[in-house]
């Protein structure tokens, strides 16, 4: 078995990515999460199914997609909609459409597909320092397939960065942590109580694996989503602040102010937004969950 | 050797701000009207009739000399440097003389008319009729009206036809004389002055005589060289008488020191070799200023490589204790004084270039002959200056190569990100000298090279003659409808060879093969009837001033640029449109020939339908979801690699004996707007008279769905670097992910990666959409938003609405 070529769901792959690690990248977007975040701004990441999207403002109710679709899964309502039970994710429907209405989320890909593709963008990873990322999705629940992916890419002289919210068996890191140069580690939130409830997850298999990372000497930069209520008491960022200066190794943290840009994504799967009620933060806000850091200790960026 | 740079000059030309004078001037300029004067026109009548019966080189001169002697000059308190075409702040002249019977608005009493793309001006009943009597005393026998006489004789209407059916570019109509040569010789011009240049013509006159010389248009030739030069020094003069007078008068000590200084530095140049940036720069406007009323349709103020001609002067001005205050205070009144020169258009230049300024460019670093890159603390300088004008031109070229040093690139992107407008944009020595010396031109006189117009590859040293006959550009979307109609235009003639119904061809081959010959037919056409037209430009048409100091090499010759020397003549040509015609083949191979899912009699149908109906909105959209340039599919990207490859073979296939062969340099001003005027519904899912693409290498809009990275790799695979001097790729950034230092990092490191892998061009419009369409609703709110269209930057809100719209979709890629 170990010549098999290992395959992962993929989302999406974006050249040009330019706020996730250092340098130009390119984002492999694998599907599946263990965590459901409630201002996720990737649902279609959720889901480690391939699934269609059916976005209404776009459709222009020609019907093509119904009379293509063998399994009935094509509702025609007020608008089409996709029945995610009878739904095979085939595709059909999303070929005949002429109005992109209807996406397919995700992909079946090999790793040396994935490489190849990556590839392509050497010349821009060599002039800025780049090269690929991998994120979600939760990349580390295919620690195989990332291996290969960033093995592969090493061996061209690529730079790999893999983005994890950290809940993944430890044997998964373990797995990559030799080929991997940089680690976007994400925190959300360091009470459990809270975070089972905002994240459906315990937190501590993720602070034990970022001890486990920081132990190993891995180059680590910590992402924290800033939500509104959620994660952006003074407390939580105290604590987290606490929580990296206990790691030692000086690490940063860089801060993702929540924005509401994944809200058609959710209507296009038909799930309910649960961050609809939420307002993005201000800029003053913003900088003071920065000096919060800051004043700890702990260097602070706000991701533009 | 690489230049040692001194830091801290270029913190503080980061601090600087512009000058309390060059406030004056801009708020002067916004204040003011535009503004069309009679002034020159007053003198061109007179001085013609005067001189009925000389030989038309004397003529001209005398033509110009008159109106230099005799036109109203104004110094106004903000100005630095001094000299305008008009007394008014924004103000031209007119060019009957050059251009016969152009501006149709003038025979309508009302006195008002169309002078540019937005501008109305009035005029008064007897500036009016001073107007039409220079039409009626030029128009018959100018120029341009001479060249379609000649062009009738040979082919009937058939030019007017191609015209019309937008086939070929109506640049005769305003006399464009090429562009490089609206460069003037800046380095001999600021080493030896006006007075260097009338001594050497005088010995030439003397050592020809002597030598018993019997061409004498060679004598004419320098005598009225120095006709117009000592008219130069004259007129220079004028100012100075003006500004003692005003000085006399002035009450306030530091604007009358002011004054004497304007006055002693215009009795000293152009006539003699400048000492100082002041000098230098005054003796460049005096030149360029007697260009413009020599023939003011040439509006170009082009600066050339300037960072490195006025280089010594910044340098030695420092070193005597001037301000940088002062010098950028002069350097930005010449900029924006240059920048914001109008001229009246002709009706069809209205439309395919729309414009309002002249196109005027500075072009900064690159090489030199040593192989070492030039930047320097000047080129900084530059760039800080027009961040801080927020004008449309000039149009402000880098010349990017591997030495490009870091600090260049980031206060190139930098200045970018303050202009919203692709300023500068980039283009590749690395690219652009080969192809030079490939084309025989010596290594060190190549690595001189200036991109001019919008940004069009030249020589400094040679007359580019680049439009000059009417040639300059061809549309192959107009050639593509021409071979899915058998030869017949969208105006219903038979513009184009008969090379069968395409219903009938069996094959893609076949289809291909028909479009090649179309392409051969016009291409081969077009460049003979410039031929034609290059005779009559010199039959008619003179041109001393801009010779003499334009041409180095006329001086020796003893020749006028309007008759070109095959040792210093350049061609140029625009192959435009590639990319429509290669993802509308693309399409009918995949949808007609291969997949078969469409015959060519259904296809053509809907085409000719602009899509009508509900199958001609699926077709359309089978047509749309054909495979495109611009996302690294290889189909795609090979196909407009081939049509690249076969246009330039036709064209370079032409023997142009005895001049050199046509070079090709896709660039494309806004011309895809008007181009689509003369182009019906296309395969490609373009309807009927919708804009072409825009640049040369822009993938169609709203249609680059692989992010940035895949643009320039498809861009990179089609090879045009083999085949053109330069090929126009517009990206658009959104600017509300680009503030921080680390973006601006990355995208110098995008611009490298794109120019060391051979892209030969690329600018960047650094907005976002909602500003734009706020922007076009809007317009009121938006005076200074600057876009890049196909090569130069222009007022948004000048633009027409479709061209507006062209913006707005252009795919939008947030970094």
């Amino acid at each position: 078995m170990a010549t098999e070529i290992e395959k992962a769901i993929v989302t999406n792959i974006q050249g040009y990515s330019i706020h996730d690690g250092p340098g130009i990248r390119t984002v492999v977007f694998l599907k599946g999460c263990p965590l459901r975040c409630v201002w996720c701004a990737n649902p279609e990441n959720l889901d480690a199914r391939v699934q269609i999207g059916f976005n209404r403002r776009l459709c222009k109710g020609c019907g093509r997609c119904a009379a293509a679709c063998r399994y009935g899964a094509i509702v025609p309502g007020d608008a089409y909609r996709v029945d995610q039970v009878n739904c095979t994710a085939c595709g059909e429907c999303v070929a005949r459409c002429f109005y992109d209405a209807l996406v397919r989320y995700g992909a079946e890909r090999t790793s040396e597909e994935v490489f190849e593709e990556v590839r392509k963008d050497k010349l821009f990873y060599d002039a800025s320092g780049g090269g690929v990322t991998v994120s979600g999705g939760e990349p580390m629940a295919r620690p195989e397939f990332v291996f290969e992916l960033f093995s592969r890419c090493r061996e061209d002289g690529i730079s790999t960065c893999a983005e994890t919210c950290g809940y993944a068996p430890r044997a998964a890191l373990e797995r990559v942590l030799p080929v991997t140069d940089l680690f976007l580690f994400d925190l959300k939130v360091m009470d459990p109580e809270l975070h089972k409830k905002h994240t459906g997850c315990d937190n501590a298999p993720i602070l034990d694996n970022a001890r486990f990372l920081a132990e190993k000497g891995a180059s680590i930069l910590f992402r924290q989503p800033l939500v509104p209520g959620y994660t952006d008491s003074e407390e939580n960022i105290r604590r987290m602040a606490e929580f990296i200066l206990s790691l030692g190794g000086g690490y940063a943290i860089e801060l993702m102010p929540f924005h509401r840009a994944g809200a058609p994504k959710y209507a296009a799967l038909n799930l309910p937004y649960e961050a609809e009620h939420l307002t993005p933060l201000t800029e003053a806000q913003i900088a003071r969950a920065r000096d919060t850091y800051l004043d700890c200790g702990v260097r602070c960026i706000v991701s533009k | 050797m690489a230049k040692a740079i001194d830091f801290d000059l270029l913190r503080k030309i980061d601090a600087l701000d512009l000058s309390e004078r060059n406030k004056a001037w801009r708020s002067a300029m916004k204040a003011a009207g535009w503004k069309v004067s009679a002034d020159r026109e007053r003198w061109t009548v007179k001085s013609w009739r005067e001189t009925e019966g000389e030989d038309l080189q004397i003529r001209r001169a005398k033509l110009l000399k008159c109106v230099l002697d005799n036109i109203e000059i104004k110094i106004h308190p903000f100005d630095e440097i001094v000299g305008r075409p008009t007394p008014w702040v924004i103000g031209c002249q007119t060019a009957f003389d050059v251009c016969g019977d152009y501006i149709p608005g003038i025979w309508d009493d009302s006195g008002s008319f169309d002078a540019t793309l937005d501008a109305s001006v009035q005029m008064s009943r007897e500036d009016l009729e001073i107007l039409r009597e220079a039409a009626r005393l030029f128009g018959p026998v100018s120029m341009p009206a001479m060249t379609y006489k000649a062009w009738e004789a040979l082919v009937g209407s058939w030019a007017k036809d191609a015209e019309d059916a937008k086939l070929k570019d109506p640049s005769l109509d305003s006399a464009i004389t090429g562009q490089s040569t609206s460069l003037l010789s800046w380095r001999k011009i600021l080493r030896v002055g006006l007075s260097g240049y009338i001594r050497e013509c005088r010995e030439r006159i003397d050592a020809y005589i002597a030598a018993g010389g019997t061409d004498i248009d060679k004598i004419y030739f320098w005598q009225s060289a120095v006709i117009v030069l000592q008219a130069v020094i004259d007129h220079a003069r004028r100012y100075a008488d003006l500004a003692e007078a005003m000085a006399a008068e002035e009450k306030d000590a530091a604007q009358k020191a002011h004054l004497l200084k304007i006055a002693e530095t215009c009795r000293y140049v152009p006539a003699n070799p400048a000492r100082t940036m002041r000098e230098a720069l005054q003796s460049m406007q005096f030149c360029n200023l007697a260009k413009m009323l020599e023939n003011p349709i040439q509006n170009n103020c082009h600066w050339g490589r300037a960072d490195q001609y006025l280089y010594e002067y910044f340098r030695s001005d420092l070193e005597r204790g001037v301000p940088l205050e002062e010098i950028a205070s002069m350097l930005a009144d010449l900029i924006g004084r240059w920048g914001t020169q109008t001229f009246v258009a002709a009706g069809t230049q209205r439309l395919s270039h729309q414009i309002n300024f002249g196109i005027n460019n500075v072009m900064l670093g690159g090489l030199g002959p040593d192989g070492e890159d030039q930047s320097n603390e000047l080129s900084y300088l530059f760039l800080h200056l027009v961040s801080l004008l927020h004008l449309s031109s000039p149009t402000v070229g880098l010349r990017w190569n591997k030495k490009t040093p870091e600090w260049m690139m980031e206060k190139a992107i930098r200045t970018n990100l303050a202009t919203k407008g692709g300023i500068p944009l980039f283009e590749n020595d690395e690219v652009i000298i080969p192809s030079f010396v490939r084309d025989g031109i010596p290594f060190e006189e190549a690595v001189e090279w200036v991109g001019l117009g919008c940004v069009y590859p030249t020589i400094p040293s040679r007359a580019e003659h680049y439009g000059a006959e009417g040639v300059a550009a061809f549309n192959l979307a107009g050639l593509l409808h021409l071979t899915l109609h058998n030869g017949v235009d969208i105006n219903g003639r038979q513009t184009g060879l008969k090379t069968g119904d395409p219903r009938e061809f069996k094959s893609f081959e076949e289809l291909y093969e028909a479009f090649l010959r179309q392409h051969k037919f016009l291409c081969h056409r077009i460049f003979w009837l410039g031929g034609v037209a290059r005779d009559m430009g010199h039959k008619y048409l003179r041109l001393p001033l801009l010779s003499i100091l334009g041409i180095e090499a006329s001086m020796e010759l003893g020749q006028d640029l309007m008759k070109p020397h095959p040792d210093y003549a350049m061609f140029g040509i625009s192959d435009r449109a590639i990319i429509d015609v290669a993802d509308s083949f693309t399409a009918i191979k995949k949808l007609v020939f291969d997949e078969k899912v469409l015959t060519m009699g259904e296809l053509l149908d809907i085409l000719d339908s602009n899509f009508a109906g509900e199958r001609g909105e699926e077709v359309r959209m089978m047509c749309l979801r054909a495979p495109k340039y611009g996302n690294d599919i290889p189909e795609a990207d090979a196909m407009v690699r081939r049509v690249s490859e076969d246009s330039a073979a036709i064209i370079r296939s032409y023997d142009n004996a005895p001049f050199r062969n046509f070079m090709i340099s896709r660039e494309g001003l806004a011309w895809h707007y008007y181009g689509g005027l003369g182009v019906g519904a296309l395969p490609n899912g373009r309807k009927a008279l919708e804009p072409l693409n825009d640049g040369s290498l822009s993938p169609m809009r709203g249609m680059d769905k692989n992010g940035p990275t895949a643009v320039l790799r498809s861009a990179l695979s089609t090879g045009f670097n083999q085949v053109a001097y330069v090929a126009v790729l517009n990206q658009k950034f959104s600017s509300s992910l680009l503030a921080s230092e680390d973006s601006v990092k990355k995208l110098v490191a995008y611009t490298n990666a794109y120019m060391s892998g051979g892209g030969s061009h690329i600018q960047y419009n650094i907005l976002d959409t909602e500003t734009l369409k706020d922007a076009k609703a809007h317009p009121e709110a938006y005076g200074d938003l600057i876009v890049r269209i196909g090569g130069f930057s222009a007022y948004f809100v000048q633009l027409s609405p479709e061209i507006q719209d062209d913006v707005i979709y252009r795919s939008e890629f947030n970094l």
